[in-house]
């Protein structure tokens, strides 16, 4: 059996539950005796709590238990950002570490009696001063140490150069930029939610989480319990983004609640509480000097990077050297990673991290210096394809960064392009496009899948791993069809149960590359079982058959001289089902090459000639990311990724108070993320190349791709259209209105 | 949200008997029931005017009359409104979404609540909210806030997009209490914030709008509502521009102007008018009339763009609507 993938494009398996409402999410589980929590959030930015006045909660009409740092549940573990998203665990000390962390939990009878309840509760706050600026914090900024494998100042100079500042000085062209972008939140339409029950000694922890493993084991962890007395369940997850990665606050506390009570617990974020008890994304500022040769080449890049970070821990942007460290040829590199501690939430994975803030920089900066060079934008690009990843020399598995601007330029009619600035006008619109490149690792990690043939004339295709809205329930049913050369029709899937095949979840645009290999091995394992029940068991026809001679095909096993259908010999031989575990994970081929996915995006942005506000008029985006499994759910991804960084363009970013260090729009009237009128048509084009050393099905993943470089391409649009040069996002209107 | 009681009017003598201190009249209940859900309005009574028949969009010589609990959506479709009055058409289409436009009313646009985030935010103080307790956006987050009319107590912007458009037509509520019934000119029912932002409006305890009148303009056909905002649907304004032209010849016979998203109310600008009346219909024109909006304008560390956005909206509308771009 080949493994590689044959691309199809069909609808949702899923589709029609979550259209009409039956998909259950986490607070959707119907569970009996459901106390509901309600989190009491600090109102200060940093300080110790002195007391806290629960006396009118507790007599509060419904309430069943009121927790506090003074009446707590015992929790332990956490810090590491796989599990707990900040290095404290909740309510275990009275410590307040910025504005919006959990310092309570109300459990009552009703979610409305608990959220009236704590609305009662009165915190005694000794203040302290906080740092939440992060600009006033820039200059204490300070190194992280090594992160991704390498330096966090890292450098490679020419021979014969002694620093990228004497490279610059000697570069016939120079730019240098500054770019600035604010702290973003990952929005998912549905909040962090979870149900905890207790069955026995045993916790089944209903919450929409990326990965059902690493919630197991957080979640015994600071519970005390073996991962074995763990279940979480997570069908569906209503986008995640990485900020469904981590625990946050509110399982922990509904889990041990749920032990104390007696009963079972839900919590369910309000959107306001999702803004500081859930993670973020950093704020993020970046200079970039490029130095070129007049013809265009390269010969020095140099990437400064400042990310916010808490002081709670979490994960900053790693602007650089996700970007810059591989994207373009150049002689000389140097990347500088540092981050700037702060009294705020804790950052986490968001879509793309790092790529997302430092394409904004490098291909801004790109776009200067073909400006500079009077040179084409795209023509730049191709003048400096990488083909070995720098400092490593090894070739990329498969690339076609050149073939996506090839395409994507003839798809959009780039060459409509008029380079001066601001010469082009349609009635009160200035128009302008833009480009960048698109960028991201080809991620794949170890994923066990089981197969089962059932009797019923369906195949079960599981693994433990999560549907975002991604398109997981679907590529399981597409490839477990491929695989067994049976309709989808015929394959149910079945996925976000830590108890099914062991599977890390979903993240790093890596489920589809690290799980559909596994399809594949389970479906040959689910085959040899089958022919084995089929030769051994006395009631088969194909009894004493030997094995070598029976051959699976299309969901009968074919035998010499007959063949019988795989329901029939369940059926006959009594069989409940019979399948099999496969497993597949990344070999020692991996360290020989390189593996990314490429895209290119072009845009057509209007800026009104009179009031400044930018709309986008179309956008095209050609995708090399290897195989293509099912191109609906694909194209939905990169749209979905697309219209993500139309959000950081152009409307997107938290305003943190500088005296309170409460993030003042932490909520979806005032943040602000791109509504249907802000979408223009998205023309979606995957090349569809597979990259078979990276997996046997030649799929890398694309989840987070489609979104790097959006904002690039649309601000060099914007400066196309008008001459300006916005370097700090969002790009709104206030900043072309001069 | 604190528990209330909640009762149902059958007819507007019923609905005064019950109103009053404490009580709040529940028409679509956008603004209302998205408050009381906040904690910011706690009223201990609920009275549910939907029963009340304040309704029918109609002309006669005096204008037209639009009934209170008339829908947004209904007024912005119908023939009278969108032949007659295209600006007030405009102005409803471009507010909110078409569910929420479904659900809310008339009366109930022009008594909605501001949208300044900390009046919203329990947990921050604010005059308007609770009197005394201080103004955080007049040194916090303000950009989205007011130029014209602010006081050192309050500096939100009056959030409705009709009210802006019925101002520039000079339109008249009617109001109805228990001791009979007054019609008070839009401009006027609405009050500046001055020391007293949590009384934003000239309507008495228990009264009801029940319906508001646009005085007959037959050139207001040539109208519209331009509306500024960072996205392009389901945002509030930064700055928005109502405009009526009276054009002949090139030349600007009469004219209204409005602006929304800048004021503490919405703001009627009789002096741009002024420069405006009697001149060619041309961009000089325009933009010298246009200076005049702001020159009271008090910008606040946010938000001093809207001098200019605003000015720039009020040339843009004009622009489209008269020509000679
Ligand atoms: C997400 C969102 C976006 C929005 N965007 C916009 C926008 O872009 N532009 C815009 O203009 N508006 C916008 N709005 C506001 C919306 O238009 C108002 O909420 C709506 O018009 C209020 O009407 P209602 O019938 O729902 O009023 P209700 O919520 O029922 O009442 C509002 C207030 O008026 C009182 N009241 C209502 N009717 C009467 C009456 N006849 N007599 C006396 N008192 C009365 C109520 O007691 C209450 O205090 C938005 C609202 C939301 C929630
Ligand atoms: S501007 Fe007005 S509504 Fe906003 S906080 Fe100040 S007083 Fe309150």
């Amino acid at each position: 059996m080949s493994g590689t993938a044959r691309t199809v494009s069909v609808n949702r398996v899923d589709g029609r539950l979550k259209v009409t409402g039956a998909a259950r999410y986490a607070a959707d589980q119907p569970v009996e005796r459901l106390g509901y929590g309600y989190l009491v959030l600090s109102t200060v930015a940093r300080g110790t709590i002195r007391a806290m006045d629960v006396a009118a909660a507790e007599r509060s009409p419904g309430v069943l238990a009121v927790y506090t740092p003074f009446q707590s549940l015992a929790l332990r573990g956490g810090g590491n950002p796989f599990s707990v998203g900040h290095s404290w665990l909740p309510l275990q000390d009275a410590e307040v570490r910025y504005h919006g962390q959990a310092i309570g939990l109300v459990v009552a009878e009703t979610f409305e009696q608990a959220r009236d309840a704590a609305a009662l509760v009165r915190a005694d706050y000794e203040v302290r001063p906080a740092a939440v600026s992060f600009t006033d914090g820039i200059p204490g900024a300070t190194d992280p140490g090594p992160f991704m494998g390498e330096p966090a100042r890292l450098e490679f100079l020419a021979d014969g150069v002694d620093s990228i500042d004497e490279a610059l000085a000697a570069s016939e062209v120079t730019v240098t930029g500054t770019y600035q972008q604010p702290g973003k939140h990952h929005s998912a339409m549905e909040p962090h939610a979870c149900v905890a029950d207790w069955q026995g000694g045993q916790l089944v922890l209903y919450s929409g989480t990326q990965s059902t493993s690493l919630t197991v084991g957080t979640m015994a962890a600071a519970l005390g319990i073996e991962a074995a007395q763990v279940r979480v369940v997570s069908p569906h997850v209503g986008g995640g983004f990485g900020n469904k990665i981590a625990t946050w606050a509110h399982p922990l506390l509904a889990a041990a609640a749920a032990r104390t009570l007696g009963r079972p617990v839900k919590v369910v974020l309000t959107r306001e509480q999702t803004f500081t008890v859930s993670g973020n994304r950093s704020a993020v500022r970046q200079t970039v000097s490029l130095g070129a040769r007049r013809d265009g080449t390269l010969v020095a890049v140099k990437h400064q990077v400042w990310s916010s970070q808490s002081a709670s821990g979490g994960i900053f942007e790693s602007s650089a050297h996700t970007t810059s460290r591989y994207l373009y040829k150049t002689e000389n590199l140097h990347l500088d990673q540092k981050i700037v501690t702060l009294d705020v939430p804790p950052p986490t994975w968001m879509r793309a991290p790092g790529q997302e803030s430092g394409s904004f920089a490098l291909e801004t900066a790109l776009d200067e210096l073909a400006t500079e060079l009077r040179l084409d934008p795209v023509e730049l690009r191709l003048r400096n394809n990488a083909t070995v990843y720098p400092g490593r020399n090894v070739p990329w598995s498969s690339k076609h960064l050149a073939e996506c601007y090839r395409v994507g330029a003839q798809r959009f009619g780039w060459d409509r392009r008029n380079p001066v600035p601001g010469a082009v006008v349609r009635g009160e619109w200035l128009v302008g496009m833009g480009t960048a490149t698109a960028n991201y690792p080809g991620e794949r990690f170890p994923a066990s899948v089981q197969v089962r043939f059932q009797p019923d004339g369906d195949v079960s295709v599981s693994s433990a791993t999560a549907d975002l809205g991604t398109g997981m329930w679907t590529v399981l049913a597409v490839l477990g069809a491929q695989a067994l050369g049976l309709p989808i029709s015929r394959v149910r899937s079945d996925l976000g149960d830590s108890t099914l095949a062991a599977n890390i979840g979903a993240f790093g645009s890596g489920a589809t590359a690290s799980t559909g290999p596994a399809v594949a091995a389970a479906a040959q394992a689910a085959i040899t079982a089958l022919i084995t029940l089929a030769v051994t068991d006395e009631r088969s026809p194909l009894h004493g058959v030997p094995a070598a001679d029976v051959r699976y095909d299309q969901g009968q096993l074919v035998a010499p001289d007959q063949r019988i259908a795989f329901p029939d010999l369940l059926r006959a031989v009594d069989s409940p089902g019979v399948g099999a575990t496969g497993t597949a994970a990344p070999g020692p081929e991996h360290g020989q090459h390189a593996f990314t996915s490429f895209g290119a995006h072009f845009c057509e942005v209007r800026v009104n000639r009179f009031t400044g506000e930018p709309r986008l008029s179309r956008i095209t985006t050609v995708i090399d990311g290897g195989a293509i499994i099912n191109a609906k759910t694909a194209r939905s991804q990169i749209v979905g990724a697309v219209i993500f960084g139309i959000g950081q363009a152009l409307l997107e970013g938290a305003v943190v108070e500088p005296e309170t260090g409460r993030i003042a729009n932490g909520n979806f009237a005032d943040y602000l993320l791109p509504v249907n009128a802000d979408v223009p048509a998205i023309d979606v084009h995957f090349l569809n190349h597979p990259d078979l050393l990276f997996n046997p099905l030649g799929a890398r993943g694309i989840g987070e791709l489609g979104t790097v470089g959006v904002a690039a391409a649309i601000g060099n649009a914007v400066h196309n259209a008008t001459g300006r040069r916005i370097r700090e996002l969002p790009i709104t209107l206030d900043k072309l209105l001069a | 949200m604190r528990p209330f009681e909640y009762a149902s009017a059958q007819s507007v003598p019923q609905a005064l008997a019950g109103g009053g201190t404490g009580t709040a009249y529940l028409a679509g209940g956008t603004t209302l029931v998205d408050l009381m859900k906040l904690e910011v309005m706690t009223p201990q009574r609920v009275v549910d005017i939907n029963r009340l028949p304040l309704r029918g969009v109609s002309a006669d010589r005096d204008g037209l009359h639009i009934g209170a609990l008339e829908r947004m959506t209904d007024v912005a479709g119908h023939p009278l409104v969108g032949t007659g009055y295209p600006v007030i058409a405009q102005a409803l289409l471009r507010s909110a979404s078409p569910q929420l436009r479904n659900m809310a009313s008339i009366g109930g646009n022009l008594l909605q609540r501001v949208r300044c985030g900390y009046f919203r935010d329990t947990s921050t103080p604010c005059n308007k909210r609770q009197p005394g307790s201080g103004c955080p956006a007049v040194d916090g987050e303000n950009r989205g806030h007011a130029i014209l009319g602010t006081s050192d107590s309050c500096v939100a912007t009056h959030p409705s997009d009709l009210a802006v458009a019925l101002v520039a037509l000079d339109a008249r509520v009617r109001l109805t209490g228990r001791t009979g019934t007054r019609d008070v000119r839009l401009a006027d029912f609405y009050l500046l914030p001055g020391d007293t932002p949590e009384r934003e409006h000239d309507l008495r305890p228990g009264e009801l709008v029940t319906r508001i009148t646009v005085p007959a303009l037959p050139w207001a056909t040539r109208s519209a509502y331009l509306k500024i905002r960072d996205r392009q649907s389901y945002e509030f304004a930064l700055a928005s521009a109502a405009v009526a032209l009276d054009l002949r010849g090139g030349v600007i016979r009469d004219v209204r102007v409005a602006v929304g998203g800048v004021g503490t109310r919405p703001w009627r600008l009789p002096t741009v008018e002024d420069a405006l009346r009697g001149k060619a219909a041309r961009p000089e024109v325009y933009e010298a009339a246009a200076a005049l909006a702001v020159e009271a304008a008090r910008p606040l560390a946010h938000n001093g763009f809207k001098t200019t956005l605003v000015r720039r909206t009020i040339v843009r509308a004009l622009t489209n609507l008269g020509g000679s771009r």
